[in-house]
C-alpha cells in the first residue's frame, strides 16, 4: 500500500476532536482512529517515504517506513487503543485521553521520522505532552511532574546536542537508511553518540538517570499510567538503536545488564503496585537496552521483540493494577490481599502477565528475553566474569529473570492470594474486561506461537543467514531455563519474605539528588541575590561618598587631613598668587 | 562702508557721553539713550556682518596714518559675529534691566562705556589699541560688579578687579616683549615681524606666554578664574547675563586673534609647547570646572562655574587648530553667549518671582514660575548639547575637528563634558519638573528695586519674561542656522589659519 498521510495525524486529529465530541462518542471516534493505525502501518510498503517536507527550513523525511519503525507503529496504535477503551471504561475525563493521545501522536511521529530532526521534534513533544497527561490528574504528580518535565528537558537538551553535532559533522539531517542520506548511520563524530547516549538515557532509564520513572508514573490517573508506561521508555530504546544501529556498544550493552538487575531488585522492595511496576520498567527495558547494545542482528532483532512484548504485558500489568486501585481505592499491598476470590478475571490477568514479564516457557517474555539472552551468549564478549557455560552480561540478565520473579512472585502473593480482603469487591467492569483479555491473549498467543512474532521483527531470527546463531524457542534447555528461574525465584521470596516484609522505603538516588538540586538551586539563588545585595551596598557606599566630597569638597578634604574642614576657596590674594604662579610657570617653561 | 567700522566704537562713547549729560538734567533717562545708541549699534553691527561675511575684510585706518603706524580696524567674519553678538547680547539684556534693573543713569553710562569697549575688542587690528579696550571692558566690568547692592558686590568687584588688572598686566608686559622684539603694535605686521625675529627668541616666547596667560585670567580658565565665581555671584542679574554672556566671550575671542592672527599657526607648529599649554588649559578647566559646577548649592555660582568649562572647550579649539575646530569655536561662542546670559536671566526671573536661588529651593519650581523654569530647562538641554540646540553644533565642530586633528585626548574630554554638563544641569531640572516644593513661601521682595516709586509694579514685566523665552528660542532656533554660518566663515577661517 502506498502512504498517504503519517501515522500520527489520525490520533492527534482524534486528539483534537475528542473533547468536543463528548465523552463516549469521543472515546469511540478515538479509539477507532488510533486503531485504524494498526493495519494501516502494517500494509503501508517499507522503504515508503515522503521526502517534500522541510522541518524548519531543513531537508527532513516525516514519514518513513523501515522494519523497525514498522514494529513500533504496530504496538504503540494498537496499545493506544487498547489505553482509549481502558480510560473510557476507567472514567478518565475526554481532556485527559486527548493528552493522552497527543502523547501517542507524538510518539508515533517520532519512530515514522525519517531524519534526526523529526526524531528530535517529536521527542521534546512527547516529554511535553506526557508532562501535560501527568500534570492533569494534579495533587502529588504536579510536583512530580516538575521533576520529569526537568529530567526530560535535559534529557532532550543533551539529544538535541548530539543532533546538532551530527548535522554539523555531516552537514544533513537523514537517516543513512533514508535515499540521500549520510553513507554511515548513526551518529557521527566522537562526540555526539556520548551526548545522545546520556540523552536517550534518561528516556530508557539509566541507572542513575532513571528516578523520574518510579517517581512519576505511579502518581498521576491509572488510564494515564497505562499510558505512560508504554511510550517514552519504548521511544528510548528505539532512538538508542538509531544512535548505535550496527555494532551497537558494549557499555551501553552493559548499562542494560546492571538495569535488569537493579530495577527487579528495587521492585522487590517496593509496596506501591504502580511504583513496582515501574522499577519493573527499568529492568525490562535494561533487556531491551542490552539488545540494542550488544549490536548483533540476533540481540536486535530480540530488542525489538522484548519492546513488543514489553509493551503487551507491561500495559496489561498496569491495567490489572489500575483495575486493583479502581475497585479498592488502595495503592500499596500492604493494604490489599485475598482479592482473587472477589477479583477472579483480574488475578488471572495478572498471571498472565506476570507470567510472562518474568519469563516463563509459554508465554511472550520468555519468546523475547530468551533471544536477547541467546545473542548475549553467541554474540556478545565473555566479560570479565564467567561461570561455567554463562557470561557477564548473561548472567546479569538472568539475575534479573530471578529478581522479576521474586517481585511478582510478591505482588501476586500480597495482592491476590495472601489473606481475606475485608468487604466487597467487584471484579473488573466490562470494558476493563475487554482491554485485559484482548492483552493477555496477545501475550499468550505470541508465546505459544513464537512464528507470528518472528515474522514481525526486523531480522528473522530463525535464518542462519541473517544472524549468527539461529534462534530456537523452545529447546529443553531454554524450557530448563525458564523453569529454574521461577523455581529460584520462588526460593528467593520464600527466604526474603520476611526480611522484606520488615523493610521500610528503600531509597532511590532520587532521595540524593532532589534535595541537592533543591538545596543547590536555593543557594544559587541566594548567592546571586546576595551577591547583587553585596554589590548594590558597596556602589550605593562609593556612590554616597563621591556625592558627598563633591558637594562638600571642603569637608571631604578636611577628613583627609583630619581637620574639621579645609578651606578651598581662594580668596583676592591667593587668586593672585595663583595667577603669577601660572604666568611665571608658563614663560619660564616658553623660555627655557 | 568700511566708514561703518569705526561707529561700532564711537556709537556706544557718544551714547554714554549723552547719558550722563542727560541725566544730570532728567533722571531716568539712562535706559532710553542706552537703547537708541544699541539699536543704531546693532544695524550698524549687522550691516558690516552682511557685508563681510563671505567676502573680504574690511580695514580702516584711525586718524588718517597709514599702517602699521597709525591703529588699524579689521572687520571680518569672525570680529563682525562677534560685534553683532555684542550688540544684540547688550540690547537684549536692556530689555531685561528696564524693570529688573540697576536704574541708575550712572549703570547705563558704565554699560555703554563696556559695550564700546568689548566692541572695540572685536575689531581692534592693532594690539596695543587691544589692551586699551580691554582695560576699558575690564574697568567698567569691575564697576558694573560692584554696582549690586551690599558687600558681597563690592568685594566681588575689587576681588575682580585686582585679579583682573594683574592679568591685564600680563597681557601688556606680553605686548612689551613683542614690541621690543619686532618694533611694531600691528597685528598684521607683527605676524611678519615675529617670523621674521624667528620663533625660538626668548622674546617671542615669553611674549607669547604673558598673552595667552593674561587672556587665560579674562577668560577665566582654571586656575585663573577665581574671580569669575564671586563677580557673576556678587552682581546684579542683569550685570550676571551681560558679562557671563560677552567679557568672557571677547577675551576667548582675543585669544583666538593674538595666537592665530599675531603669531600664527607656524608658530604653533614650531612651539609644540604653546599648543600644550592651550590643551592642558583646556582639560583642566573642562573637568574641573565641570565638577565644580557640580558641586555648588548656588545657581549663579554653578552657572559660573559652568562658564570655566564651557570656555574650556574654546580652548581646546584653538589647541586643535584647524578649520572645523576652529569654526566650533566661533559658533560655540556665540551659542555660549546666547545660552549662558538667558541662563543667568532666567535665574534672576525666578529669584524675583519666587525667591529661589539655590539648587535646592529649585524643586517643584515648574508649579511657581512655569515660564522660568521652562526656558532655563530648554537653555540647560541646550547647553548639554542636545540636537538640534545650538550648544550641540559648537561641540560637535569641535569634536569633529579634534577628531581629525587626532587629538584623542583631547576628543574623550570633550565627550566626557557633555557628560559633566549633564551632571551639574539634570539635578537642577529633575529639581524643576520631578520633585514638590519643600516651601510654600510666594514672593520674595524685589532686591534690586530702587523704590523711588510708590506705586506698586509687577515684580516682573513682560520684557524681563520675553527676554528670557527669546533667549531660549534663539538657542534653539540658532541651531538651526548654524551650519549655514559655519559654511560662510570658513574662509575666514581659512584666512586666519593662512
Amino acid at each position: 500500500m502506498e502512504p498517504i498521510v503519517p501515522p500520527f495525524v489520525p490520533v492527534i486529529l482524534a486528539a483534537l476532536l475528542l473533547p468536543l465530541l463528548g465523552q463516549k462518542f469521543g472515546h469511540a471516534v478515538a479509539g477507532v482512529a488510533t486503531f485504524a493505525v494498526v493495519p494501516y502501518v502494517w500494509l503501508v510498503d517499507s522503504g515508503a517515504h515522503f521526502t517534500s517536507f522541510d522541518l524548519f527550513g531543513f531537508e527532513t523525511v516525516i514519514f518513513n517506513v523501515d522494519p523497525f519503525s514498522t514494529l513500533m507503529g504496530l504496538i504503540f496504535a494498537f496499545i493506544g487503543a487498547v489505553g482509549v477503551l481502558y480510560s473510557y471504561y476507567s472514567d478518565a475525563e475526554a481532556i485527559q485521553t486527548a493528552f493522552a493521545l497527543s502523547y501517542v501522536a507524538s510518539s508515533l511521529g517520532a519512530v515514522f521520522g525519517g531524519d534526526w530532526l523529526t526524531l528530535i521534534f517529536f521527542w521534546e513533544l512527547m516529554a511535553v505532552t506526557s508532562t501535560l497527561l501527568v500534570w492533569h490528574y494534579g495533587g502529588k504528580a504536579v510536583r512530580a511532574g516538575f521533576r520529569y518535565a526537568i529530567l526530560h528537558g535535559i534529557g532532550g537538551t543533551l539529544f538535541l546536542g548530539a543532533v546538532i553535532w551530527h548535522f554539523a559533522e555531516t552537514g544533513s539531517f537523514l537517516f543513512a537508511s533514508v535515499p540521500g542520506g549520510p553513507e554511515t548511520a548513526g551518529l557521527a563524530g566522537p562526540v555526539a553518540p556520548v551526548l545522545a547516549a546520556l540523552g536517550v538515557g534518561v528516556n530508557v532509564g539509566f541507572i542513575g538517570l532513571h528516578a523520574w520513572l518510579p517517581d512519576t508514573y505511579p502518581r498521576p490517573h491509572i488510564a494515564a499510567s497505562v499510558f505512560l508506561c508504554v511510550y517514552t521508555t519504548k521511544t528510548g530504546v528505539y532512538g538508542m538503536y538509531r544512535v548505535f544501529p550496527d555494532d551497537g556498544n558494549v557499555a551501553v550493552a552493559y548499562m542494560g545488564g546492571l538495569m535488569a538487575v537493579f530495577g527487579a531488585t528495587m521492585a522487590l522492595f517496593q509496596n506501591d503496585m504502580r511504583r513496582l511496576l515501574s522499577y519493573h520498567i527499568q529492568s525490562q527495558v535494561g533487556y531491551m537496552v542490552a539488545g540494542v547494545g550488544i549490536g548483533s542482528a540476533l540481540a536486535q532483532a530480540g530488542a525489538f521483540a522484548h519492546v513488543f512484548n514489553h509493551i503487551l504485558y507491561k500495559g496489561l500489568l498496569f491495567m490489572t493494577a489500575g483495575v486493583v486501585i479502581y475497585r479498592t481505592g488502595e495503592e500499596s499491598l500492604k493494604k490489599l490481599g485475598g482479592l482473587a476470590r472477589q477479583m477472579p478475571l483480574t488475578a488471572g490477568a495478572f498471571s498472565v502477565a506476570a507470567l510472562s514479564i518474568a519469563g516463563f516457557p509459554g508465554f511472550n517474555g520468555f519468546v523475547s528475553k530468551g533471544i536477547v539472552i541467546s545473542g548475549s551468549h553467541y554474540t556478545f564478549q565473555k566479560g570479565p566474569l564467567v561461570i561455567g557455560d554463562f557470561y557477564t552480561l548473561e548472567l546479569l540478565l538472568l539475575v534479573g529473570g530471578v529478581g522479576t520473579f521474586m517481585s511478582f512472585i510478591k505482588f501476586g502473593y500480597y495482592a491476590f492470594f495472601h489473606g481475606e480482603y475485608d468487604g466487597e469487591v467487584k471484579d473488573a467492569n466490562r470494558g476493563q474486561s475487554v482491554a485485559l483479555v484482548t492483552v493477555a491473549a496477545l501475550c499468550v498467543f505470541f508465546g505459544l506461537s513464537d512464528g507470528s512474532l518472528f515474522s514481525i521483527l526486523p531480522f528473522d531470527v530463525t535464518d542462519g543467514a541473517v544472524v549468527d546463531h539461529v534462534y530456537v524457542t523452545y529447546t529443553t534447555d531454554h524450557i530448563i531455563e525458564g523453569v529454574a528461574l521461577a523455581v529460584a525465584g520462588l526460593v528467593g521470596f520464600a527466604l526474603v519474605k520476611k526480611p522484606l516484609s520488615k523493610l521500610g522505603r528503600v531509597p532511590d538516588v532520587d532521595k540524593l539528588y532532589n534535595p541537592l538540586s533543591f538545596y543547590g538551586t536555593r543557594a544559587l539563588v541566594v548567592g546571586v541575590t546576595e551577591l547583587y545585595a553585596a554589590t548594590d551596598r558597596a556602589v550605593v557606599r562609593v556612590a554616597g561618598g563621591v556625592q558627598r566630597a563633591v558637594a562638600a569638597p571642603d569637608r571631604a578634604v578636611g577628613r583627609a587631613v583630619g581637620r574639621d574642614r579645609v578651606p578651598l576657596a581662594a580668596g583676592i590674594s591667593s587668586g593672585i598668587v595663583l595667577v603669577v604662579l601660572v604666568a611665571a610657570v608658563v614663560v619660564l617653561a616658553a623660555v627655557l | 562702508m568700511s566708514d561703518l567700522a569705526p561707529l561700532l566704537v564711537a556709537l556706544p562713547v557718544f551714547g554714554s557721553v549723552v547719558a550722563l549729560l542727560a541725566g544730570l538734567a532728567r533722571d531716568r533717562v539712562g535706559w532710553a539713550v542706552a537703547v537708541l545708541t544699541l539699536v543704531v549699534q546693532t544695524a550698524v553691527a549687522g550691516t558690516l556682518m552682511a557685508d563681510v561675511l563671505g567676502s573680504e575684510a574690511i580695514r580702516y585706518v584711525v586718524g588718517g596714518f597709514t599702517v602699521p603706524i597709525g591703529i588699524e580696524l579689521v572687520v571680518d567674519g569672525l570680529s563682525a559675529t562677534i560685534a553683532l553678538l555684542v550688540a544684540v547680547v547688550s540690547l537684549g539684556v536692556l530689555a531685561y534691566a528696564r524693570r529688573a534693573g540697576p536704574r541708575s543713569n550712572a549703570f547705563y553710562v558704565i554699560y555703554l562705556l563696556l559695550v564700546a569697549g568689548l566692541s572695540g575688542m572685536s575689531i581692534t587690528g592693532d594690539i596695543f589699541n587691544m589692551y586699551v579696550f580691554l582695560e576699558i571692558t575690564g574697568l567698567t566690568a569691575y564697576a558694573l560688579v560692584a554696582s549690586g547692592d551690599g558687600g558681597r558686590s563690592a568685594i566681588a568687584g575689587l576681588k575682580y578687579l585686582l585679579v583682573g588688572t594683574v592679568g591685564a598686566s600680563l597681557f601688556l608686559l606680553g605686548i612689551g616683549f613683542a614690541y621690543i622684539a619686532t618694533g611694531t603694535l600691528n597685528m598684521g605686521d607683527l605676524a611678519t615681524q615675529l617670523a621674521e625675529v624667528g620663533y625660538g627668541s626668548p622674546l617671542v616666547l615669553a611674549a607669547f606666554g604673558l598673552l595667552v596667560v593674561g587672556l587665560f585670567v579674562k577668560i577665566a580658565v582654571f586656575p585663573l578664574h577665581t574671580w569669575q565665581p564671586a563677580a557673576y555671584a556678587g552682581a546684579p542679574d542683569s550685570v550676571s547675563a551681560f558679562i557671563s554672556a560677552l567679557v568672557s566671550t571677547v577675551a576667548a575671542y582675543a585669544l583666538i586673534r593674538i595666537v592665530f592672527t599675531v603669531f600664527g599657526t607656524e608658530f604653533l607648529a614650531a612651539t609644540p609647547l604653546a599648543s600644550t599649554v592651550l590643551a592642558a588649559g583646556a582639560v583642566v578647566s573642562i573637568v574641573v570646572g565641570s565638577l565644580l559646577a557640580v558641586s555648588q548649592s548656588e545657581l549663579k555660582r554653578m552657572l559660573a562655574y559652568s562658564s570655566v568649562s564651557q570656555f574650556g572647550l574654546i580652548v581646546g579649539a584653538v589647541a586643535v587648530g584647524n578649520v572645523v575646530a576652529l569654526t566650533g569655536a566661533a559658533i560655540h561662542l556665540v551659542g555660549h553667549a546666547i545660552m549662558k546670559g538667558g541662563l543667568f536671566l532666567a535665574v534672576g526671573l525666578v529669584n524675583d518671582v519666587t525667591g529661589a536661588r539655590t539648587v535646592d529651593e529649585y524643586a517643584g519650581l515648574a508649579k511657581r514660575s512655569p515660564v522660568g523654569a521652562a526656558a532655563f530647562s530648554v537653555l540647560a538641554v541646550a547647553m548639554v548639547g542636545v540636537p538640534p540646540a545650538v550648544g550641540f553644533v559648537g561641540k560637535w565642530y569641535i569634536a569633529l575637528g579634534a577628531v581629525e586633528a587626532g587629538a584623542w585626548p583631547l576628543v574623550v574630554v570633550i565627550f566626557a563634558s557633555t557628560l559633566l554638563t549633564l551632571a551639574y544641569f539634570a539635578r537642577v531640572v529633575e529639581r524643576i519638573y520631578f520633585r514638590d516644593s519643600t516651601e510654600t513661601s510666594g514672593l520674595a521682595p524685589t532686591a534690586t528695586d530702587g523704590g523711588e516709586d510708590d506705586a506698586p509694579e509687577p515684580v516682573v514685566s513682560v520684557g524681563m519674561r520675553a527676554t528670557v523665552v527669546a533667549a531660549a528660542v534663539v538657542a534653539v532656533a540658532l541651531g538651526a542656522v548654524a551650519a549655514g554660518y559655519g559654511d560662510l566663515l570658513e574662509p575666514t577661517i581659512e584666512g586666519l589659519l593662512s
